[in-house]
């Protein structure tokens, strides 16, 4: 299921034509293994963002190739027709803000993605509650967004993540507004699920506290991406 | 195995959802065209009829005479103002003489004049007759001649007629001054009955022409009623059957009457019969003449019999009937009417049985295929 | 898969039965107008068919009686009565008039009916509510409930006072004025019987009048004194007919023969509605346009607005796989609940409202039905404004920078 992980091999993107041409991303490779957590860094304007949406089949490269597991997503213009398909059933999201649907309780919230591909509601919940029992958060299954913490939203949003059991997950600043302690309970589930679940784990990150916990990072400048080795200290 | 989900939510959104939609099914079903029609029911029960007639009638004089000259005059004087009683004889009023009165002052002269001359021819007579007795003997003691006797015997038969033309003069000359006397007696205007004067029509000094009425005497013990009933319904207007009357300016006080007759000519234009109606005993004080009354005439009461409220009687298409409550709806039940009194109550020929449920008032006309709700009264009317 | 619209609607319910019963009053209001339209309509419709008759019969080349003033005399009843196929002929009076009680008076058209009962003779009111029909000649009256009388009153008509015998309902003139119903001899009378000071100066008049006042014919001026205060004219003659005969066959005969004008139910009934309703039917006809709009727009804006309140969410919802169709869904969904909530609110405010108002209002459920099916139009109409919206939306908002 998670096959072998995520690969992009000469991603570039160019927005505009001709001289007026700007190019977000040029000639990005990048490697994720299931199971791996790699910290994605750079700064405002570097292509970050652009990088993230390539990733997140939300928009298509200019040219460049990516796999997802076993398929091929994008090929030098080739891409598979239905993107949001596979948002829902190959990518998992993990954002900033938990974004948590506020008319829908926690359950619900999460049960929501595997209702969406289609599976009965009893078994979705099910899966659900799993996860949020995993995420420790099972006590709260019946509350409605507005009436849980800070932390206990993101928890909540991480387990919508990964109800799917997407070989890859997209975490886009899932620490920052949190403390170091809650931090560090954010990187030690996301390496947890990473581990269980054979996911493969993006996280784009600028938090210093939890930048030294990763393995391999990718620092991006200028649409240009290159490989480090990082600490991998423990959390 | 689905959780029941017991949301505190949704407990308050039904208690807002459930009445909504109560209050929505009963507006569709409770009011509109879908709704069942209110009605009221009587049941169709025996009573006696006591039906009467009402008409509206004028009071007025029996006898009115209408007093004035019989020729044209100018009124010298009236004696009597409205309201006088008067008795029969009396003088009321007299027109000017003008003339009359020299000329049966010139009349008695010659009546004086024919009793002179009555007594002249009487005297000749008289005289002739002593002479021709006379002559009468001396012929038969041959003292005169024959010529003489027959002489004096033809001047006392002259005088004999001379005697009798001077008596029918005199009578004559009488009997005109009786027809003047009788003139002038008619100039003087008199009341032919005991009664009451109702008007005057003219003044002394003004001219009235022969035929006019000066004086308007009626007899307050002769007043009746001339009371008209519309023809529709007046059946069984008949002599002699009791009324009573309401007089308009002594409105709730009901005095005794009874039909004294029913007209023969009705009025062909207004389409009303008229009949006379006299009190029982006249109301003191009396009512003046032209006052408007309200008479009702009881007619004979019937014994019980079916009878249903007028409000009862509708109408479908071109038959006369009552909506009839069964068990499954509505029934047109056509029926045919008898008497009816002033109340409102019918008297039912044919077509109902006694006992039977008819509908008395309704919100809306009816049709057969209305559903309808028994209530004790219409909403909107009063009780 | 779970209801997003019912879960968005039962998490925000107050926003949305607030919202609910603003429209539906505003729908309440675009009910009861249309209401007003069939309750003109029906008024005119009511009053042919209360007056009991198949055919009317006016003076000559007038719209009358409703319409426009109608004077026929009235013997000619007995004519038409005589004619083939006429089972009843009744003359009829109608005035709109001033009926005083006590120190009160209200605006009512006086109805003069022919001697005769109940169910036989045309014009007599067709059913009451309370009471008895008219038995006496003169001086009885049956009143509408709608002038406020009630059974014993006594009311002053012109010279005369009448009692309150029995009491009608739904019955009113062709204006919505209610009926009071008299003998037809007193409402001659009240017709064209002036006050007494007029009679006097009327009688003075003759008096002065040297051809009519000679000394030698004294009962002439009694005569034409007469004359002056009789009426023998009515408005109308009403006919009914034997079963089986056409309407416009008898209506026809009448017509030739008689040389008087004549109107069957139908004509009577598009004189009603043609001419005497036309140009206020227009105006509620014109209103009830401005308020579908007006109605139409607002619904619009708040479904726009709800869905941009949500347009976060379904950014989220679009990035994280859903459908578009399940989004649109979501939307139309909840801009029929609200119609739903609005009509159920707008019908039961039209129906407990609408005998408060003066002139009578008639909600019919075909009103009802095409108003339900326009406000689902036009919340569906309103909505797509609102898809469209939201299926534009870039899931990549979602993920910021």
């Amino acid at each position: 299921m998670a096959g072998n992980g995520i690969r992009i091999e000469r991603l570039s993107k160019r927005y505009g034509e001709g001289d007026t041409a700007v190019f977000a991303l040029k000639e990005v490779n990048m490697h994720v293994a299931p199971g791996e957590v790699v910290g994605l860094i750079g700064p405002s304007g570097s292509g970050k963002s652009t990088l993230l949406k390539c990733l997140g089949a939300v928009i298509e490269p200019t040219t460049g190739r990516m796999t997802l597991g076993d398929d091929v997503i994008y090929d030098d213009g080739w891409s598979v027709s239905d993107l949001r398909a596979l948002r829902r059933d190959k990518i998992g999201f993990v954002f900033q803000a938990p974004y948590l649907i506020p008319f829908l309780n926690v359950t619900d919230n999460v049960a929501l993605l595997p209702m969406l591909a289609n599976v009965p509601n009893a078994e979705a919940r099910r899966r659900a509650l799993d996860l949020l029992g995993a995420l420790d958060v099972r006590h709260r299954a019946d509350a409605m967004p507005s009436q849980l913490s800070g932390g206990e939203q993101q928890r909540v949003a991480i387990a919508r993540g990964l109800v799917n059991r997407p070989p890859v997950i997209l975490a886009d600043e899932p620490t920052a507004p949190l403390d170091s302690e809650r931090a560090m309970a954010v990187i030690r589930i996301l390496n947890e699920m990473a581990r269980s679940f054979e996911t493969a784990i993006i996280v784009v990150t600028h938090d210093e506290k939890i930048i030294p916990t990763f393995k391999r990072i990718y620092h991006i400048r200028d649409g240009v991406t290159h490989e480090e080795a990082g600490e991998g200290r423990a959390y | 195995m689905k959780r029941p989900i017991l949301h505190r939510r949704a407990l308050v959104l039904l208690a807002v959802v459930v009445p909504l939609a109560g209050l929505f099914g009963y507006v569709a079903l409770r009011s509109g065209p879908l709704a069942p029609v209110a009605v009221t029911v009587a049941a169709v029960e025996s009573r006696p009829l006591a039906p009467a007639l009402f008409g509206i009638g004028t009071v007025e004089a029996r006898y009115t005479y209408r007093i004035g000259p019989t020729s044209t005059g100018r009124l010298l004087r009236l004696a009597v103002q409205v309201g006088d009683r008067v008795i029969a004889g009396q003088v009321i009023g007299e027109m000017d003489p003008v003339d009359l009165d020299k000329r049966i002052a010139a009349q008695a002269s010659t009546v004086n004049a024919a009793e002179a001359a009555l007594r002249e021819a009487q005297q000749r007579q008289s005289y002739a007759s002593t002479q021709a007795g006379r002559y009468t003997r001396l012929y038969e003691a041959r003292a005169t001649s024959e010529e003489n006797a027959a002489t004096k015997r033809h001047e006392l038969r002259i005088a004999d007629a001379a005697l009798t033309a001077a008596e029918e003069q005199l009578a004559r000359a009488r009997a005109d001054r009786e027809v003047l006397l009788a003139q002038r007696a008619d100039l003087r205007l008199i009341a032919p009955v005991d009664g009451l004067v109702a008007e005057r029509t003219a003044d002394p000094g003004s001219t009235i022409v022969a035929g006019q009425a000066v004086v308007n005497v009626i007899d307050p013990g002769s007043y009746w009623i001339n009371v008209r009933f519309d023809q529709v319904g007046a059946a069984g207007l008949a002599q002699d059957l009791p009324a009573r009357v309401v007089l308009r300016s002594r409105g709730g006080q009901a005095l005794q009457g009874r039909v004294l007759r029913v007209e023969p000519m009705a009025d062909a234009v207004t389409e009303e019969l008229l009949a006379k109606v006299v009190f029982q005993t006249m109301p003191e004080p009396l009512p003046a003449v032209g006052e408007l009354a309200e008479v009702t005439v009881d007619m004979p009461a019937l014994p019980a019999t079916l009878v249903i409220p007028n409000a009862a009687i509708r109408r479908d298409h071109e038959t006369t009937g009552v909506w009839q409550l069964m068990e499954r709806g509505l029934r047109f039940a056509p029926v045919r009417l008898g008497a009816a009194d002033l109340d409102g109550y019918v008297q039912v020929a044919a077509g109902l049985e006694r006992g039977d449920q008819i509908v008395v008032y309704s919100e809306k006309a009816l049709a057969a295929h209305h559903r309808v709700q028994v209530v004790e009264h219409i909403v909107g009317a009063p009780r | 898969m779970i209801s997003l619209a019912g879960r968005d609607i039962l998490h925000a319910w107050g926003k949305f039965v607030f919202t609910g019963v603003g429209l539906g009053l505003l729908i309440g209001v675009t009910l009861v107008m249309a209401g007003l339209y069939r309750g003109m309509v029906d008024d005119g419709k009511v009053l042919l068919d209360n007056s009991g008759a198949d055919l009317w019969v006016v003076q000559q080349d007038t719209l009358g009686p409703y319409a426009e003033s109608s004077s026929i005399h009235d013997d000619l009843y007995r004519t038409i009565l005589a004619m083939p196929g006429v089972s009843q002929a009744a003359n009829v009076t109608y005035l709109t008039m001033q009926v005083r009680k006590g120190a009160s008076d209200v605006r009512a058209m006086v109805v003069g009916i022919a001697p005769g009962s109940p169910g036989v003779t045309p014009g007599w009111p067709a059913y009451l509510v309370a009471g008895r029909q008219i038995t006496r000649d003169h001086y009885e009256a049956v009143a509408d409930v709608a002038t406020g009388f009630q059974l014993g009153d006594r009311l002053t008509i012109r010279r005369n006072q009448y009692t309150v015998v029995g009491l009608t309902r739904r019955m009113v003139s062709s204006s919505g004025d209610p009926m009071v119903f008299i003998a037809l001899k007193d409402a001659q009378q009240a017709q064209f019987l002036k006050d007494n000071d007029a009679i006097w100066q009327e009688r003075r008049r003759t008096a002065a009048d040297p051809e009519l006042n000679r000394p030698g014919a004294p009962d002439i001026l009694g005569t034409v004194n007469a004359l002056q205060v009789a009426n023998p004219y009515v408005n109308a003659v009403l006919v009914t007919l034997k079963p089986g005969h056409s309407a416009d066959v008898v209506a026809d005969s009448i017509r030739r023969w008689k040389r008087l004008t004549v109107y069957t139910r139908d004509q009577m009934e598009q004189i009603l509605v043609g001419k005497l309703i036309a140009t206020s039917a227009k105006q509620i006809g014109m209103f009830l346009v401005i308020l579908a709009i007006v109605s139409a727009a607002i619904v619009a804006f708040i479904i726009y607005s709800l869905t941009m309140d949500k347009i976060r969410e379904i950014a989220v919802l679009k990035l994280i796989g859903t459908r578009n169709r399940t989004i649109a869904a979501m939307i139309l969904q909840q801009a029929i609940a609200l119609g739903v909530i609005g009509f159920v609110v707008g019908k039961i405010s039209a129906t407990f409202s609408s005998p408060v108002f003066p002139k009578y209002v008639l909600l019919i459920p075909r009103d009802s039905i095409a108003g339900f099916l326009a406000v689902l139009a036009i919340c569906v109409l309103a909505s797509l404004v609102a898809i469209r919206i939201a299926l534009k939306v870039d899931p990549a908002q979602a993920i910021g920078g």
